[in-house]
């Protein structure tokens, strides 16, 4: 479970998809309503967070520094103080939708065939945003380039309207519905705003960082609940760690000249066959 | 002159942030709670206060500024 959340969190096939379709498919004893899985989960989130602090360890640095030079002066003056900036545009839709409507969204959403069929839209959501992206690259760069060219002449994460960072940042909070995935939804909103694939990626990991990282820490209280077992817990959020780590460096260099195309295949494919498999057991 | 009314308005939006905060801090606002019964709704608190504080960012941002 921790190796699957850790991967899944980044990958943008939908963790919280996967984290309800896999152990009913697999008839995995995990029941979300024990109250241990919050503490489990929130373990696992605190992995994922950590390996993405990890990696953007410097970024997060300037961004800190950044945000109070700005926010005391009143005026932006550098790019890591923009960005700061953007970030916070986009976190504040996500953390209001989250802290209001998560539970209710779960309680509606959360069953396997559900989840599944938001995988289907998933992958449709991420191929239409490569189809749209498509366009604006034969527009921007003409036929008979390559790639690599192709992407240079779209922009870095530092250079996205504010508007775009909180429309990218309202589409993150469609990740709370199983199957819908966080990074596939805000890759894709950066690539519609004019990022370079892998500064989509860039931009979707750093904006998804303060929210998996509070989520984890609201819940931290309860992992001193009588009965967590907490080493078993810990090696979870060690795997889910070493698999984020591991995920986001192969996604960013994927993004160097990858596409979402797979992933949104991979999704439409997956949602299609657990639906299947759903329907034929009932 | 623009720039400063809406620095006020955004100074009020904080204040108004911090007082939906200890409201819910305190229990007595129960808007969209998972559970009603719980004595402190730590969360949605930390969520205003974090909406006070971006208000407060904003407002500096808004206000005239003047020159040296």
């Amino acid at each position: 479970m921790g190796l699957l959340q850790g991967a899944t969190e980044l990958f943008p096939v939908s963790s919280l998809g996967h984290a309800v379709l896999i152990p009913s498919l697999l008839h995995w004893s995990f029941k979300q309503s024990d109250p241990s899985f919050v503490p489990f989960l929130t373990l696992l989130h605190l992995g994922t967070a950590g390996a993405l602090l990890v990696i953007y360890r410097e970024d997060w640095i300037v961004i800190i520094r950044g945000f109070f030079s700005a926010a005391f002066r009143g005026q932006i003056r550098t790019e890591p103080e923009r960005l700061a900036m953007l970030l916070l545009v986009g976190t504040l839709p996500t953390a209001t939708v989250g802290v209001y409507l998560e539970h209710q969204i779960k309680v509606l959403f959360a069953t396997p065939k559900i989840a599944a069929s938001f995988l289907v839209v998933n992958g449709g959501l991420m191929l239409g945003a490569e189809f749209l992206r498509r366009r604006s690259e034969r527009r921007a760069a003409g036929s008979g380039t390559t790639r690599r060219e192709q992407e240079e002449k779209f922009g870095a994460a530092e250079h996205i309207s504010f508007r775009a960072a909180a429309l990218v940042g309202a589409c993150q909070s469609l990740a709370l519905i199983p199957g819908i995935s966080r990074s596939g939804i805000t890759i894709g909103g950066g690539l519609l705003a004019g990022l370079r694939h892998v500064e989509a990626a860039r931009f979707s990991f750093l904006l998804a960082t303060p929210v998996i990282l509070a989520a984890g820490i609201v819940e931290v209280p309860q992992l001193f609940s009588p009965g967590v077992p907490l080493g078993e817990y810990m090696a979870g959020a060690v795997l889910a760690a070493i698999a984020a780590y591991l995920s986001a460096r192969f996604l960013l260099r994927y993004f160097r000249s990858g596409r979402l195309d797979p992933y949104g295949l991979y999704c439409i494919v997956a949602g299609i066959v657990s639906l299947a498999l759903l329907t034929l057991r009932a | 002159m623009k720039g400063n009314s809406l620095a006020i308005a955004l100074v009020v939006l904080a204040v108004v942030f911090v007082i939906i905060a200890g409201l819910y801090y305190e229990g007595v606002l129960q808007i969209l709670v998972t559970d009603p019964h719980a004595a402190h709704h730590t969360t949605h608190a930390i969520l205003f206060i974090v909406l006070a504080a971006a208000s407060l960012v904003a407002a500096n941002f808004a206000r005239t500024k003047t020159t040296a």
